[in-house]
This record gives C-alpha cells, structure tokens and sequence, in this order.
C-alpha cells in the first residue's frame, strides 16, 4: 500500500479527484439561466436579435450550409448539431437544449407541450413580418394545442413543408401493363378497390414478388389505422385522448382491410418488410405499383426522367361511408425549448428558414407543399407529372383536418405495440378480434401510465 | 503422459517460491505520490465522470418515473424492479436472451477452436487461409448486420436466390421463427474472433510438451484433451466470460439484421432480447426510469454469472503461472 506522509494523501487525492468531476457534471447539468419568456420588442426578425444559435435539424434539411446562410442573413452565429432524440433528451436533461429543433408537428405536438417542454410561440407569430395569420396553410394547425384538443391553441412550431400523407402516387406503365385503369385525380379509389387492383398489379416470379401492388403502410401504422377509422365513420382514440378502442366496428373495418391486405402478400408489412426501408427507391426501380406516400415523394421524380414519366399523383382513398379525409401526419418543421437560452435569436432564425429565402427555394423543389399560401404558387408544374400532382394537391387541400393524438405516449410506443401483434394475426393465429383486444390492453395500460406520469 | 503436466507444473514451480521481498516498504516521497497521482488523475477523472456519475444517474432515474422530457418527475422507490419480476416481455426476454447466450457462447468458442487447431496445422497458404476467417470479425457488427439482412432478404435476396435455382420455394427468412437461425448465422460468422485468440493460446504451448507426450505413447487426442485443452483453459476462460458479457448485451446485430430498420417493434419475437427490450423501453416508450432499472437488473446479472464462471472454473483452469494472490 503506498501511503505519504506529506500534504496530498490519497483520500484527499481521490476527494479532489471527485470534486473536479461533480463539478464538471454539475456544471453539465446546472438548470437553463435564462428567463426570457418572449419576443424582445419590436424584434420579428433578425434586427434584434444576438448571440448563437444552436439547431438541431437533419444535416440534409438545416445543415452547416444553411447555418452560414442563416448567420449571414441575420448577423447571427449559427450551430447545427444533427438530430438524434438521444442527445435531445440528455441536452433537455442538462437545462442546455439546442434552441431550435425540427419534430413532427402532427405527432409530437401535444407529447412536447403536455410535458411544458416545448415554447408557445404565438407572442412571436404575432409580431412577425415574414409570417402573416392569413397567409398560414391550415396544415400548420398540427403545431396547436390547447391541452385538450390538437388543432387550437397556441402554436408551438411550424412545418416547413407538409404533405397529406395517404395521397396515392402511382406508376402508370405498370397500371397500363395490368391492364388496370389508372386511378382518378378526382375521384377517390375505394379501399376495397385498391385491394383488389393491389391484386392484379402485383407481379410474382413463383413465390417471390418482384413488383408490389400497393403500399399502405404510410407513416406509421397507427396513423394509418386512426385515419381508415375516421373514415369508417369511428374514432380510434377517446375523446380525452387517454385510451384506445381497437373494437369498435369501425375499428374493426380498419383492421380487417389491413389483415387482409398483409395476407395477400402483395406489399411490404411487418412480415415482409421492403429492403430497401423506404417506398422511393422500389418505386423508382419499377417494383411498387402503387404507394400512400403523399406529395412529398414527387420530389425524386424531377430528375429522373424514367419515373416522371410514368408517375400519377391520386387523391386519398375512402371507404364507402362518403367521408373524406386526408390527413396529414408529418409536418415536419421546428420548435423552441422553453428552455432555450437565446429565444429571440432563436426565432429569427426559424422565422428566416421557414418563410424567408430558404423556404421559397424549397417550395419550387417538389420536395413538399409549402407552409405558407402565398409560396405554394412556386410549386413546380413544369413537367406533366408535376402539374397534374400540383392541380390533385390543390383540390385535395380542401380534405384535410387535423387529427388528434395523445399527449400520454410516444406514437412509436404504439406502434411497437401494433408491430408486435400484428405478425401473429397475419399468419391467422389470432383473429382481428384477438387482435383488437391484444391491443386495447397493452397500449391502454401504456397510456394510462403514461398519464399518471403526468401527474 | 502425467509426466508431461508434472514438468510444465515443476516449470512454473520456481516462480511460486521465489522469495517475497520481507519488510516494510520505504515511503514514497512527496515527489514520487505527484508522479503516481498525477499519472493516474486521467483515469480516476474519467472513471469518475464516465462510469461512477452514469451509474449513479442510471440508479437514480430508475428510482423514478422519469421519461426522460418532462420535468414532472416522481420518485417511486424500487416500483420499477418489482415491475421487472412481473412484466412477462422482461422476463421473456430475459429467458431468450439465456439461450441465445448458452448456444452461441459455446459454439462460437468450439468452431474458433476448431479452426484454430486446423490452421495452426502445417498447410500451404495458412497465412491466407487465417486471413480469410479473421475478416469477417473486422468488419463492423453493423456492416455485417445489413449484410445478412440483404442476403436474407425474402424476394430480392441472394439466399432465395440460390434456393430458387433449385426450384425451391423463398423462405421468409427474417421473420419468424426463421430470424433467429440468421442470427445464430451472424454470429457465427464472426467466429474468427475466437479463432485468433485461440490460435494465439495454442501458439504459446511448449511444443515439446505435446512431443513428450507423444514419445511416452499419448495419442493425439490423449495429448489433446490432457495437454492442449489445460493448458488453453485461462484463454478459453477469457472467451467464455467476454463472450458470456457480449451476448447478455447483444443489441446491434438483432436491430440491425430485422427486416425493417423502424426500430424495436419490429425486430421478431424470437430475437426480441432484453437489450431490445431495453432500447424500446428508453426510446419508444420513454420509460427511462424502468429502462434504467432494467439495466442495473442486468448488470447485476452479470456479475452474478461471472461470478459463478470464475468460481467454477477455479478447479477447471490450469495455469501455468499462478494467478497473483495465489502464491
């Protein structure tokens, strides 16, 4: 044992040691300072704002490129770090968050502000010049929250771009080579329909597919059971939001299309999942007929000239109750912490990304529709497919509504849930009923204590 | 035969009875603690901050029903490890996690033997050959992992397509119950891990010994399992505790070998083990209380199961040099 007789002994060494690291973490941790709790007067852009700003964004979306615009625009300094919501959490955790986030407005929105972490940004809309009441997209109505329903309230972000995500895109070579109609842009297929044409696009070499009929599976399974709900004439979750009923008989519709559509094995499912993670680069290569993708996915086509030419855009699907929705279960744009330290500053910022010069470059890329009325004229319309999406998009717009989702639980708890279930009722070792019952339990105790937690 | 052991024991005799230095130690001055301490501060400073802060955070967050977001946290007490014992996916997943644990470990430490022996045989082109199984260890677990998910990929992977030519019907290989063979596959293919280490073991045996043996009548496989296989057991050992640690923690190559990438849900229940579990638990679920809890549960597993390794093998390794302490 090796001791000294001096001054630095070892318990004093290793209590100094200590010290240096509590330190260290403590100052990692130390709660947010500031206390600014709305726009600075007479700030609505860049004018009056100082400092850095941090955003953590995707690094294709809001990357070191547009940090330098950003910073030159506004006479900021300008960071990026990448989104991850690991690093999200513990920067939250350490009272030191980024002071600009991108989230998904339709499913995250009431998730952030039931747990007070996300700013009310109306003091900011209201001063702003960029961004006038009459010119925002009702789609931005995702981004709202009054603590009861999603869609009122204050706004808490603001998409960048949006699509309603169960519009069709379609490959028109494949429907001419089935020898199917191709879908209306105006008039809705029926679900039953698209089945049964699914069907006859699909193409098998023995019992491999090698062209996929349809898609379904959009953004989320969830998201997509919700909406076929609606639009059975149902509702998936409860009013107050804190429980689910996969029983219902409308429920039950939803349920049953989408069991029947996985056992037919003509697109991607939990079972047998599409390799390439995502519909753009089968569609691309002539392997998907048929996809509920929304608008967004245009944006590939521009420049490939192969699939612009055989690319249809379609509205949403509905079942024969005559009620039409078309949702939008995205709108990705960005938030600020309530924890941010330079609100201001973080605004300018984001006010100047999501209606200043980037977001008219954006608007004409196809890549989305733009947040803002006055920017959808730039949506390209050169060539065919473009404008034929663009006059589908248009009308469809009337169609959307905004649909609620729980502030008790991630939406990808639930469809944890859902992906686990749902293999043994597509291999029919339980029935939709089993099924619904599987998942009334599992994510209603989910939810419960998710709203206990929020005590 | 004996003769052979009694030689490498008498070998290792002289350095148990060298004379062990007696008396106090002078103190080390001032000058020599600075040195020591100041050699040692990186350490203590990153262990503290790295590893002791962490866990002391981790064991806190499990107290609690925090979910990672909300400043709203309440403090539960143990609630989260009596859930464990009654939530049936925790302990499902655990039981799975047990025999994905006894299967590989001892497989992949029997064909890395096995291939070790072969290649530490005389044979044209060992170098290549030893070079060839090796490579599959080096290439990073999630290369690997979206690797097989490719070739096992039901309609557009190279697996069917080889069946296919036989006019065999595609398997559905990454769901289940087919998911957890390609599992066992991948992990068997970075079986030249075991190989290297083994093969270095077997590189550091006395050749002489195996000749004595052989001169005193001893068979192959007599020298083998009496002289080979003892003096290998402090590496076999070392395989069995960092293989045991590695797979109680396996998470990457069941995520990443799924047949979605959309994340826990839908890895398939066979290969939904307990740090997939614990990944969705953290992140889906944002039960980072529970999740935390989870975690201490299985670091205690561990130390438990290595416990009981060490004190197993106690009889069964064979040193050539006593282990410090024991002398």
């Amino acid at each position: 044992m090796i001791t000294t007789n001096h001054g630095l002994s070892r318990r004093r060494f290793l209590a100094l040691t200590g010290a240096a690291a509590g330190t260290a973490v403590a100052v990692g941790c130390s709660p947010a300072s500031s206390t600014n709790t709305g726009p600075a007067a007479g700030s609505s852009a860049g004018s009056a704002a100082k400092g850095t700003v941090t955003v953590m964004s995707q690094s294709g979306e809001f990357g070191p490129k547009e940090a330098k615009a950003a910073a030159q625009a506004l006479g900021l300094t300008v960071k990026t770090v990448e989104y991850d919501l690991t690093k999200l959490t513990a920067m939250l955790a350490s009272g030191n968050p980024p002071d600009v986030v991108r989230g998904l407005g339709a499913t995250e929105t009431p998730y952030l502000v039931a747990r007070q972490v996300a700013e009310n940004l109306d003091p900011y809309f209201e001063k702003s010049t960029l961004i006038k009441a009459d010119d925002i997209d009702p789609v931005n109505d995702v981004w709202r929250y009054d603590g009861e329903k999603q869609g009122s309230g204050p706004r808490y972000g603001f998409a960048k771009d949006y699509s309603q995500d169960c519009t069709i895109w379609y490959n028109g070579g494949l429907y001419d080579a089935a020898q199917v109609t191709r879908p209306s842009g105006t008039t809705p297929l029926l679900f039953d329909e698209l089945l049964e044409e699914g069907n006859k696009l699909t193409k098998r070499q023995g019992a491999k597919v090698s062209v996929y009929g349809l898609n379904p599976n959009g953004l989320g399974l969830f998201q997509q059971l919700s909406w076929m709900t609606d639009l059975a004439g149902g509702k998936l979750t409860a009013d107050d939001l804190a429980s689910v009923d996969f029983s219902s008989p409308e429920a039950q519709r939803a349920l049953t299309w989408y069991l029947e559509y996985a056992k037919a094995g003509i697109g991607p499912t939990v079972l047998n999942p599409d390799p390439n993670g995502w519909d753009g680069p089968t569609f691309q290569a002539g392997r998907m007929a048929t996809t509920l993708s929304g608008y967004w996915l245009g944006g590939l086509f521009s420049e490939d000239p192969k699939s612009a030419k055989v690319a249809g855009f379609a509205p949403a699907p509905q079942f024969d109750t005559n009620r039409r929705v078309s949702p939008c279960f995205g709108g990705t744009g960005l938030w600020i912490p309530r924890a941010s330290k330079n609100k201001d500053a973080a605004w300018a910022v984001m006010e100047w990304f999501l209606a200043g010069a980037p977001a008219k470059a954006r608007a004409s890329g196809g890549w989305g529709i733009p947040p803002l009325k006055s920017l959808q004229t730039l949506m390209p319309q050169k060539l065919p497919y473009q404008k034929q999406a663009y006059e589908v998009q248009m009308a469809e717009k009337e169609h959307f509504s905004v649909t609620s989702f729980t502030p008790y639980v991630r939406v990808d708890a639930i469809n944890t849930i859902i992906s686990r279930e749902l293999p043994k009722a597509i291999k029919g070792t339980t029935s939709a009923g089993q099924l619904a019952d599987a998942l009334n339990s599992q994510i209603n105790a989910q939810l419960e204590d998710g709203k206990k937690r929020l005590r | 035969m004996s003769s052979a052991l009694t030689e490498v024991r008498r070998s290792a005799a002289p350095a148990a009875a060298e004379p062990v230095a007696q008396g106090k130690q002078k103190p080390p001055s001032l000058r020599q603690a600075r040195a020591f301490y100041l050699f040692v501060a990186p350490w203590i400073i990153g262990f503290v901050a790295l590893t002791v802060f962490p866990l002391g955070y981790a064991f806190w967050l499990s107290l609690t029903d925090s979910d990672g977001l909300s400043p709203k946290t309440h403090f539960v007490g143990f609630a989260n490890y009596v859930e464990i014992f009654q939530d049936p996916l925790t302990i499902s997943s655990l039981a799975k996690t047990g025999v994905f644990t006894l299967i590989t470990v001892p497989l992949s430490i029997f064909a890395g033997l096995l291939l070790a022996v072969m290649l530490n045989q005389r044979l044209m082109a060992r170098g290549l050959f030893r070079a060839l199984i090796y490579l599959p260890a080096v290439v990073p677990p999630v290369g690997a992992a979206l690797t097989f998910r490719l070739i096992f990929d039901r309609d557009a992977g190279a697996a069917n397509g080889i069946l296919s030519t036989f006019g065999a019907d595609p398997i559905t290989w990454l769901v289940d119950p087919n998911a957890r063979y390609v599992l066992y596959g991948l992990v068997m293919w970075g079986c030249g891990g075991a190989m290297i280490i083994s093969l270095a073991g077997l590189q550091d045996i006395p050749r002489e010994l195996v000749e004595a043996a052989q001169v005193d009548g001893a068979s192959y496989w007599q020298s083998f399992t009496r002289i080979t296989i003892p003096l290998l057991s402090p590496v076999i050992l070392f395989q069995v505790i960092t293989g045991v640690i590695a797979s109680l923690q396996s998470f990457a190559p069941l995520l990443l070998s799924s047949g979605s990438l959309s994340g826990a849900g839908t890895v398939p229940q066979g290969n939904y083990m307990y740090m997939i579990h614990v990944f969705a638990q953290y992140f889906s679920a944002s039960r980072f209380g529970y999740a935390s809890a989870m975690l201490w549960l299985l670091f205690a597993v561990i130390l438990v199961v290595t416990l009981i390794i060490i004190k197993v093998s106690a009889k069964t390794v064979f040193y050539t040099v006593e282990p410090e302490g024991k002398r």
